[in-house]
């Protein structure tokens, strides 16, 4: 007798190299249940690094990005037999999580019924109440911010504990390894400034040796930055910029002691691996939203008012934010030395747990809407049926819920509520 | 009134057809649909009777006409919102609305603003319905059907560009059919008649039942004469069964409406859409005469009346001569399929739409010119889409994308790739 076949779950993930490794609490949810077959949607540059960090996984490679594609119909073209294959596959349920125009247009190859997230429905875009509660939040994201991480994982009915998505961060013993920049060069620091927190945090846990990281067009800064390194921490340097494919980059990230980083694809890499992460927002990068996930990890944000700001808007304030990152204070602090004081402007945090997923505790410098935050979190995690205590708020509920959420039948609520308060329970044990 | 476009659409239209909640234009936009459709043209619906329901539940709250009033008001802007909104995302060349239809002044306002064509099929006789003097100037278009005076008080009131458009049959619908020896026997009689109770019939009737006289349809009751011929209990007749008492009976009456009971053959100047339907079924007809009647039809294509002595006398003579009867239904039944379809009236209102309005619709590029350089397996598959969905040569890519987005459900590898590809282009730009 054969086997009963497993079911079937897609996740289709069509961003970029942040957003795959933020899908991690999701996939470790479906990967973790032994009656599924999990598929995986990605775009094609993305599709090796998929089937790295997701092993069992079957990995479709859409063309979805336009990098190296001529056309739209050349891109379409290809992806024809791609859309054959996900359409006779037969799933029990997609996960389309991107709202993007791409996304809902794939996710027409399924009856929208099955289809949790973004979905095509009468020729347009329809989403759950869960993506709706989202766009609402991003109204407020000052205080408002769920780590991507946890709003994908909760596209799952019950997904797996946030302690389980992630090692917990500690040292391999491998050294420092510096991520030069990230997509928006606005989030990153300039190669000055760089260089010094690299050398104060390598002297300040005593490495034996630093790597640099990134990709083919940061090859250039990357000889800048080795340029203004004290010669004793250029001594100990390795240049891997532009060098690694993904296997390489996965290599070079493991065992080490740390990882400096702005908000990038790589700072989430090394979240997975269980490397420590010292992670630099600033400007558009909010860490409440975008931070590395799991236990153990170091994040200095920036607590300007105009944080966080738009990627897309020119800053009218010459982005001050950066400033606080070059202070002397900081690099005291990170080479060692006790005697400091945080920098006006900054924030220092630590990563760890609540009910509803990963948080960010200032240990340094004050975070004035802790308060608040903590309030939208009760507010988010009791109505997901989690125990995360704290007095209503009545002004925060007429912000976030609308009438029709309860008086239409237009929501996908989990549905085994007591199952995913268990995992909670058990998690926060 | 002929109309002859200057330029006429060279392209396949994409039109909005906006149904009324109810009542007896609903079927006339419905046959209006599918001849747009047969016509090649690209058309969505806005299925305004979903929406009577609701309406419905109002009337019957126990509460003050002063709070239904604002409530009925409150949902007509509601339903016309969603009028709007099916516009903003389906882009039509031209809104075409049945008398009745759900669409606010407001909204109507806001569609010229936005450079819209609309159009009104006012298929109503505009003496007693004389809501039009409201609403006519807003739409682009006025079709009528019934001639002067209406096209003066028309200008009157600030619409010019007013068109003849009598009624008409759908032959794919009102056709010859065979029927079985029950639908004969349920169905066939010497005499009938399917039509709603006016004063003018009822009093008509009463002088009819010496005969094999069938009556069907709604608003006979209370009159005992009647009672025994009335079929089915009074209720309503759905048009499949109209179809099927036409063609089983050997005369059918066709006399037009009146609410006046004082003269019962009114010699009103519109013809109904009876008249059209009955001669596209190839049925017999004994039809009072209108005005406009034959405008349309040769005295040999349809038998008439003009009083109910004549109406007697006629029904005696065409009993006995089956022959002509036949004769004559035929003549009619070619007369329709050759003029008087509702084609025909879609094809004459968009004519009449383009000449009055330059430039009308917006050129747009063939699918077949923008797929031209697509890879080829792509090409071979749109190719068959555009066969599969039933789209002209002509149409444009535009169109193609439109069609796919109005598919429910699960869709093919290949609409997949058609909306891929549009929101490809939203996204990175034009290539």
């Amino acid at each position: 007798m054969p086997d009963t076949p497993a079911q079937r779950h897609l996740v289709i993930q069509l961003a970029r190299f942040g957003d795959l490794m933020q899908t991690k609490r999701l996939m470790a949810t479906l990967m973790a249940d032994p009656g599924l077959e999990v598929h995986l949607a990605v775009d094609r540059s993305m599709a090796e690094l998929a089937a790295l960090v997701y092993p069992g996984v079957v990995v479709h490679a859409l063309t979805a990005h336009a990098s190296g594609v001529g056309t739209a119909a050349q891109a379409a073209a290809a992806n024809l037999p791609v859309f054959a294959t996900l359409r006779d596959l037969d799933f029990e349920r997609v996960y389309n999580l991107n709202f993007s125009g791409l996304n809902v247009a794939v996710s027409g190859l399924f009856d929208p019924a099955i289809v949790v997230g973004y979905r095509l429905e009468h020729g347009h875009e329809r989403r759950g109440l869960w993506q709706d509660m989202a766009m609402r939040w991003t109204r407020y994201r000052r205080f408002a911010g769920l780590n991507l991480v946890d709003f994908w994982g909760l596209f799952a009915a019950q997904p797996v504990t946030p302690g389980a998505v992630n090692p917990i961060a500690q040292r391999g013993g491998k050294g420092v390894g510096v991520v030069l920049a990230g997509r928006e060069t606005r989030r990153s620091l300039s190669p000055g400034v760089l260089s010094t927190l690299a050398a104060a945090v390598t002297q300040g846990i005593r490495a034996e040796r630093v790597v640099l990281l990134g990709s083919k067009a940061e090859q250039g800064l990357a000889k800048e930055i080795l340029s203004v390194l004290p010669s004793a921490i250029r001594a100990k340097t390795v240049d891997r910029v532009g060098l690694t494919d993904w296997s390489g980059l996965i290599d070079e990230l493991t065992g080490l002691d740390a990882v400096l980083t702005p908000d990038t694809g790589t700072m989430h890499l090394a979240a997975h691996l269980g490397v420590p992460v010292h992670a630099f927002f600033l400007s558009s990068a909010w860490c409440w939203e975008t931070g590395p996930y799991g236990m153990g990890h170091r994040v200095w944000q920036t607590a300007e008012g105009c944080a966080p700001c738009l990627e897309s808007a020119p800053c009218p304030y010459a982005v001050k934010c950066a400033a606080p990152f070059a202070a002397r204070d900081l690099v005291r602090h990170l080479s060692g030395n006790a005697a400091f004081e945080i920098p006006e402007g900054l924030l220092g945090l630590v990563s760890g747990f609540d009910p509803l997923g990963v948080v960010y505790r200032p240990v340094l410098g004050e975070d004035p809407l802790a308060p608040r935050r903590l309030k939208f979190r009760q507010l988010i995690g009791s109505w997901l049926g989690l125990p995360m205590g704290g007095d209503p708020d009545h002004e925060l509920a007429c912000e976030l819920f609308e009438e029709q959420d309860w008086m239409l039948d237009r929501g996908v609520l989990p549905t085994d509520l007591f199952e995913f308060m268990k995992n909670s329970e058990r998690d926060q044990a | 009134m002929t109309v002859t476009p200057e330029t006429p659409p060279t392209r396949p239209l994409r039109v909005l057809v906006v149904l009324p909640l109810y009542g007896g234009s609903l079927s006339v936009g419905r046959y209006c649909v599918r001849a747009l459709r047969s016509l090649g043209h690209l058309v969505d619906v806005f299925e305004a009777p979903a929406f009577h329901p609701a309406f419905t539940a109002l009337k019957d709250l126990s509460v003050s006409s002063q709070n239904l009033g604002q409530l009925e008001n409150g949902f007509l802007q509601v339903v016309s919102q969603a009028i709007y909104a099916k516009v903003e995302s389906f882009e039509p060349d031209l809104v075409l609305s049945l008398a009745q239809a759900p669409l606010d002044s407001q909204t109507l306002r806001r569609l010229r603003k936005d450079g819209v064509a609309t159009a009104m099929w006012f298929v109503e006789d505009f003496r007693i319905f004389t809501y039009w003097k409201g609403f006519a100037p807003l739409y682009d278009a006025f079709a009528i059907i019934q001639e002067d005076p209406f096209f003066e008080e028309l200008e009157k009131v600030g619409q010019p560009n007013a068109v003849y458009l009598p009624l008409a049959a759908d032959p794919d619908f009102h056709k010859p059919l065979e029927l079985s020896s029950v639908d004969c026997r349920t169905f066939g009689s010497d005499l009938s008649f399917m039509g709603a109770g006016y004063p003018n019939r009822r009093q008509a009737f009463r002088q009819l039942i010496r005969y094999d006289f069938k009556l069907w349809g709604t608003e006979w009751d209370g009159d005992p004469t009647l009672e025994r011929h009335l079929q089915l209990g009074g209720r309503r007749i759905t048009s499949e069964e109209c179809v099927k008492i036409f063609n089983a009976s050997r005369i059918n009456l066709n006399l037009h409406s009146s609410v006046q009971s004082e003269q019962l053959v009114s010699r009103g100047d519109f013809v109904n859409p009876r008249t059209f339907e009955l001669a596209a079924c190839g049925a017999f007809q004994l039809v009072d005469e209108r005005g406009l009647l034959f405008d349309m039809f040769h005295s040999d294509e349809l038998a008439t009346f003009d009083s109910m002595p004549d109406l007697m006398e006629k029904i005696d003579y065409y009993l006995t001569h089956s022959e002509e009867r036949t004769q004559i239904a035929q003549r009619g039944r070619e007369k329709v399929l050759a003029e008087h379809t509702y084609a025909h009236r879609m094809q004459t209102l968009i004519d009449f739409i383009a000449s009055r309005r330059p430039g009308w619709p917006t050129p747009r590029r063939k699918a077949a010119d923008t797929m031209k350089d697509f890879p080829q397996d792509l090409k071979e598959q749109l190719i068959a889409l555009l066969d599969r969905l039933n789209l002209p040569s002509t149409v444009s890519f535009e169109d193609l994308i439109a069609a796919v987005r109005r598919q429910s459900g699960k869709l093919s590898d290949i609409e997949t790739a058609v909306l891929f590809l549009d929101e490809w282009k939203k996204q990175y730009g034009g290539k």
